[in-house]
């Protein structure tokens, strides 16, 4: 199953998404990557990295980041070759942070591969909510 | 029969059922339609309600329906097992709330 790995700034927003997702998308592997080293607000490499490695089971990974540094973050951690077993791919979606999880968490659930997990995430930026 | 023509007359299926809500069309039980329209990838499933249409796949589209409690709920199945994946849609949509 395509892991997915939650990118924010905030630990609490990170872990409630990560809840939230694993409500709708029942047996979703979804890992909170939230805060710094020290737990204050913002991105941490290491935290990225470990829960890249949590999250994958060998289909591969897709980071979902908030937004600012997260992103940032996750593309500089995405430009060096990673610790994680090698072969296996990490995508960097380009998605909004609720939405995004929660449509990615339902087609990775399903089963679905990382190519159509990533579609998944990004086609919720069309999705309205009224 | 060979099995290519029982398998073109499967996919021309087409079952329509009508749910009235028991509960709100909210993130779990469209996560629940969602997680079913991925179990059966080659049978189209699609919800409508008042003049909003969403394919089943679509968790968010879903969601989107914004259908509440007493509303009715079409679904249209169409594709192999059309009828028994209607059940399984028509029975997470109808299911009160635990």
């Amino acid at each position: 199953m395509v892991g997915i790995v939650l990118v924010s700034h905030s630990i609490g927003l990170a872990e409630g998404a990560a809840e939230l997702v694993a409500q709708i998308a029942r047996g979703v592997r979804v890992v909170p990557a939230g805060g710094t080293d020290d737990g204050r607000l913002g991105t941490s490499t290491q935290r990225i990295y470990a829960a890249i490695t949590a999250a994958d089971t060998g289909d591969g990974v897709l980071l979902i980041p908030d937004l600012g540094s997260s992103v940032l973050t996750a593309l500089s951690l995405l430009a060096d070759p990673g610790p994680w077993r090698s072969g296996n791919r990490v995508v960097l979606a380009d998605a909004p942070f609720i939405e995004g999880a929660v449509a990615a968490g339902v087609a990775a659930s399903g089963g679905f591969d990382l190519a159509t997990v990533t579609m998944a995430a990004q086609e919720a930026r069309d999705v309205r909510k009224l | 029969m060979s099995v290519s023509s029982e398998a073109h007359r499967s996919a021309d299926e087409v079952v329509e059922r009508t749910v009235i809500l028991p509960k709100h069309l909210h993130a779990r039980p469209a996560g629940q339609v969602a997680q079913a329209a991925a179990r059966h990838t080659d049978t189209s499933i699609d919800l409508a309600a008042g003049s909003r249409r969403a394919n089943a796949r679509s968790v968010l589209a879903v969601m989107g329906l914004g259908a509440v409690t007493g509303a009715e709920v079409r679904v249209t199945v169409a594709g192999p097992d059309a009828a028994a994946v209607a059940d399984e849609v028509c029975e997470i949509l109808a299911t009160p709330e635990s």
